[in-house]
C-alpha cells in the first residue's frame, strides 16, 4: 500500500495546556506501528509528555546502544524516527519545498532577524571606505553603506572580506538596489547612528542588484535637521543633522592625532534662525575639499548654506559639531530648508546677532582643551593612574618651596638643536662630565628642579617644576639663586627672595602620571605651565560655571 | 562686615526699580561737571552720579549711594576701579544677584 505522507512543520510553538487528552485520532506510520507495538497508546503523543518521551526513547539503560545490531530490540526504536527518513517523493511537492520565487520586497522598517526571506529596495545614501583591520582572528577588511527606502526606513549594510570584493565596486552612492539575503545583527550604536536597531551583514549567498529604472520615489537623502538652539542641549556624541549659514571659515590647520598620524582641522561658524550660532569642526578630507570651497565663498562675501548629515556633537568647549567619517556635507543644497534659511539670512538674518553655543577659547584664557580640577580631585579621581598622563589645570597658591635643593647642574652641550640638559658631575680636574654626551665641559648650566607645595580650597599637594616653570615661580634664573646661596652665601637675601614668591595664586597646568620607583608607585605631578591668574578671564570662567549649573 | 545698610548690585536697567534704595554700581566715566559725573553703566545706560567725586577718576569707578531715579545716583562712596575693568562680568553679576541668586544677596 502506498503511504501518503503529510508533513506540517510548526514553528514557534508554545505550550498552553501542559497535560491534555490526545486530540483527534493520530496514527503512527505503518512502519512505526509495526515496530512499536509494545508501547502503550499514550506514547504516541509524546510531544505532550516530553519527559516521558525522553525516558522511553532517548535514554536507554546505560551501556545499551540502541543502534547496535546486537541489541536491536524493535521496541526501543524511537516512535518519531520514521519522520526523519524522508522518502524521495518529499522533494518536489509539499509545503517544505524550497520557495524559489523572488522574495517579496518589504519596507526596511519591517526587517527583523526572524524572517527568512526578504528583499528590500533602497537607495544608497552613503558609502564608507574600505577599511583593513587586524584582530585576534587575523587580518580582514570591511566596508559598509547606508540605505534609505521609499518609506523612509534606513539601515546600514556591512560586508566583510570576500563579500567586500563582490560588492564594493557595485555599490554607488545615489543608486537604487534590490538587496536580498543577509543576516540581521543588532546595530552597533557607537558607529551606526541610523534610526534602526538592526544592521545587515551580507553573506556569500546575498544578492545585490542595481535597479536601473528607479522612479525617484526614494529620496536621495533623509535629514532630520535640528536647530542650533537644540544642539545646545544635545548630549555629547549625539549624531545629528543640521543646516545653517556659514558666517566664517578658519584656515585649515595640521593636527597631530593621538596615534601619531597627522590630520587637518578647520573650524567654521554657522548660524540659523534659532538665533544661535555654533562652531563646526571639519576633520581630514572635509577640510580640503569642502572646507576650501566654503572658505572661498565666504571670502567673496557669499555666505553659503551648509547642511551636515550625521555630525557629532562635542561638549569640548560649550557645544560644537564635528564631522565623522560617515558625515556628509551639502553646500548650498537644493532643499526647501536651505531656501528658507537663505531667505531668512538675506532678509535680516545676516545682521542679527547670534549667541554662540560654542566658545573659541575657554573662559579663563586657557586653551580650549583645558581641564580644570581642584587639588583634592587629583587624588579622589585617581588622576595619572591610566596608561596616558592626565593634563589638568589647577588654580592654586604656592604655600611652600623646598630650598635645600632647588636646582641641578646641567650639561650645556648641544645635541642637534637642543641642549642636552642631563645632570653633570664635577670631575677631579674641575670639569663637568656628562654621562650621556661622554664629554667634559668647563662650565655647567643651572636648571631648576623645584619641589613646591601648592594649595587651594580643597587641599594641598606637592608638585615638581622644571626649568621654565621653575623660573616663572621663582622670578629669576636658577643660576642667580644658586650663586646667592652657595657662592655669596647670602642666606638672608636668599630667604627673602623665596619668601616673597610664596602665597601667589597661579593657574598651573600639571602633567600627572603614576610612575614606579622600584616597588613603589608614586603619582608624579609636573608643572608644565605657570600663569598668573587673570582676574577678568577667571571671573568669566567662574561666571560661566555658575550659569551652566543653573 | 557691616550689614546694617546693604547696597544692591545694579546696572542701568535695575537702577529704576530700586529708587530710594541704597545701590552700588560700576560706571565708565564719560564726563564730569561740577557736582556730578556722567557715566555709562555696564549695560550701556547713561546715568548721572551726583556728589563730589574724588580726583582723579580712573576709567571705571564704583559708586555706592542712593538710587534717585532710573538714571541718577546720589553717591556716598567713590572707588577707582582702574582702567581695565571688565564691564560684561559685572553686568552678569548684577543680573544674577538680582535674579537666580537673589537669596544670597541682601
Amino acid at each position: 500500500m502506498q503511504i501518503v505522507y503529510r508533513l506540517i512543520v510548526v514553528l514557534n510553538m508554545e505550550t498552553i495546556v501542559p497535560h491534555s487528552e490526545t486530540i483527534g485520532n493520530p496514527t503512527m506510520s505503518a512502519e512505526s506501528d509495526t515496530e512499536s507495538g509494545n508501547f502503550p497508546p499514550t506514547n504516541r503523543v509524546a510531544f505532550n509528555e516530553p519527559a516521558f518521551q525522553h525516558s522511553v526513547n532517548k535514554a536507554p539503560p546505560r551501556g545499551v546502544n540502541i543502534q547496535s545490531p546486537a541489541n536491536s530490540t524493535p521496541s526501543f526504536r524511537p516512535s518519531v524516527q520514521p519522520l526523519y527518513q524522508p522518502p524521495p517523493s518529499y522533494r518536489n511537492h509539499g509545503p517544505i519545498m524550497k520557495n524559489e520565487a523572488p522574495a517579496r520586497i518589504i519596507p526596511i522598517a519591517a526587517l527583523n532577524p526572524y524572517q527568512g526571506r526578504w528583499a528590500i529596495k533602497a537607495r544608497v545614501t552613503a558609502k564608507g571606505d574600505m577599511r583593513r583591520y587586524n584582530n585576534a582572528k587575523g587580518d580582514g577588511k570591511v566596508f559598509s553603506f547606508d540605505l534609505l527606502d521609499s518609506d523612509g526606513g534606513e539601515i546600514r549594510i556591512t560586508c566583510f572580506n570576500a563579500v567586500v570584493d563582490r560588492f564594493y565596486d557595485v555599490i554607488e552612492v545615489g543608486k537604487v538596489y534590490l538587496i536580498s539575503k543577509g543576516s540581521l545583527k543588532p546595530a552597533q550604536k557607537n558607529f551606526n547612528h541610523l534610526k534602526n536597531e538592526w544592521e545587515i551583514f551580507l553573506e556569500s549567498t546575498s544578492t545585490v542588484e542595481l535597479c536601473p529604472d528607479e522612479d525617484g520615489s526614494i529620496p536621495r537623502q533623509q535629514f532630520s535637521f535640528r536647530p542650533i538652539s537644540d544642539i545646545e542641549n544635545a548630549e555629547n556624541n549625539t549624531i545629528l543633522d543640521m543646516i545653517g549659514v556659514v558666517t566664517s571659515v578658519n584656515p585649515s590647520v595640521p593636527i597631530l592625532r593621538k596615534n601619531g598620524m597627522e590630520t587637518h582641522r578647520r573650524i567654521l561658524n554657522l548660524k540659523d534662525e534659532s538665533g544661535k550660532a555654533v562652531e563646526v569642526t571639519l576633520w581630514g578630507e572635509f577640510c580640503n575639499r569642502d572646507g576650501r570651497q566654503l572658505e572661498e565663498m565666504v571670502e567673496s562675501a557669499f555666505y553659503p548654506v551648509l547642511a551636515i548629515k550625521a555630525g557629532k556633537v562635542s561638549d569640548f568647549s560649550g557645544k560644537s559639531v564635528g564631522t565623522i567619517s560617515s558625515s556628509q556635507l551639502f553646500i548650498d543644497p537644493d532643499f526647501p530648508e536651505a531656501q528658507r534659511l537663505r531667505n531668512w539670512f538675506d532678509h535680516g538674518g545676516k545682521n542679527t546677532a547670534s549667541s554662540s553655543i560654542s566658545r573659541d577659547t575657554m573662559p579663563g584664557g586657557g586653551s580650549r582643551n583645558e581641564i580644570r580640577k581642584a587639588v583634592s580631585q587629583i587624588k579622589e579621581e585617581g588622576l595619572g593612574r591610566s596608561d596616558k598622563p592626565d593634563w589638568v589645570t589647577v588654580k592654586a597658591t604656592i604655600s611652600f618651596i623646598k630650598t635645600d635643593s632647588f636646582c641641578y647642574t646641567a650639561c650645556p652641550l648641544m645635541i642637534g638643536d637642543k641642549q642636552c640638559n642631563k645632570k653633570v658631575t664635577r670631575t677631579g680636574t674641575n670639569m663637568w662630565l656628562c654621562d650621556r654626551c661622554n664629554q667634559e665641559s668647563e662650565e655647567c648650566d643651572y636648571r631648576y628642579l623645584l619641589q613646591v607645595q601648592i594649595q587651594d580650597h580643597t587641599g594641598l599637594t606637592w608638585v615638581t617644576a622644571f626649568q621654565e616653570s621653575g623660573e616663572e615661580i621663582m622670578g629669576c634664573p636658577a643660576k642667580q639663586l644658586y650663586t646667592l646661596k652657595y657662592e655669596l652665601q647670602n642666606d638672608e637675601e636668599f630667604a627673602e627672595i623665596v619668601r616673597i614668591r610664596l602665597f601667589h595664586q597661579y593657574l598651573l597646568k600639571l602633567k600627572i602620571k603614576e610612575e614606579s620607583y622600584g616597588d613603589e608607585q608614586r603619582v608624579k605631578m609636573t608643572v608644565v605651565k605657570v600663569d598668573k591668574v587673570n582676574y577678568t578671564s577667571e571671573s568669566k570662567y567662574l561666571l560661566d560655571l555658575l550659569v551652566r549649573s543653573l | 562686615m557691616d550689614t546694617s545698610s546693604p547696597s544692591a548690585f545694579v546696572n542701568g536697567a535695575l537702577l529704576g526699580r530700586l529708587a530710594g534704595r541704597k545701590v552700588r554700581t560700576v560706571v565708565q566715566v564719560i564726563g564730569s561737571e561740577i557736582g556730578s559725573v556722567v557715566g555709562k553703566t555696564t549695560d550701556d545706560v547713561q546715568i548721572f552720579v551726583r556728589g563730589s567725586s574724588p580726583a582723579p577718576l580712573t576709567t571705571y569707578v564704583e559708586v555706592i549711594g542712593i538710587a534717585e531715579s532710573d538714571n541718577s545716583i546720589r553717591a556716598e562712596t567713590w572707588t577707582n576701579f582702574g582702567n581695565t575693568f571688565d564691564p560684561q562680568n559685572f553686568n552678569e553679576l548684577c543680573k544674577l544677584a538680582n535674579g537666580e541668586f537673589k537669596h544670597l544677596f541682601m
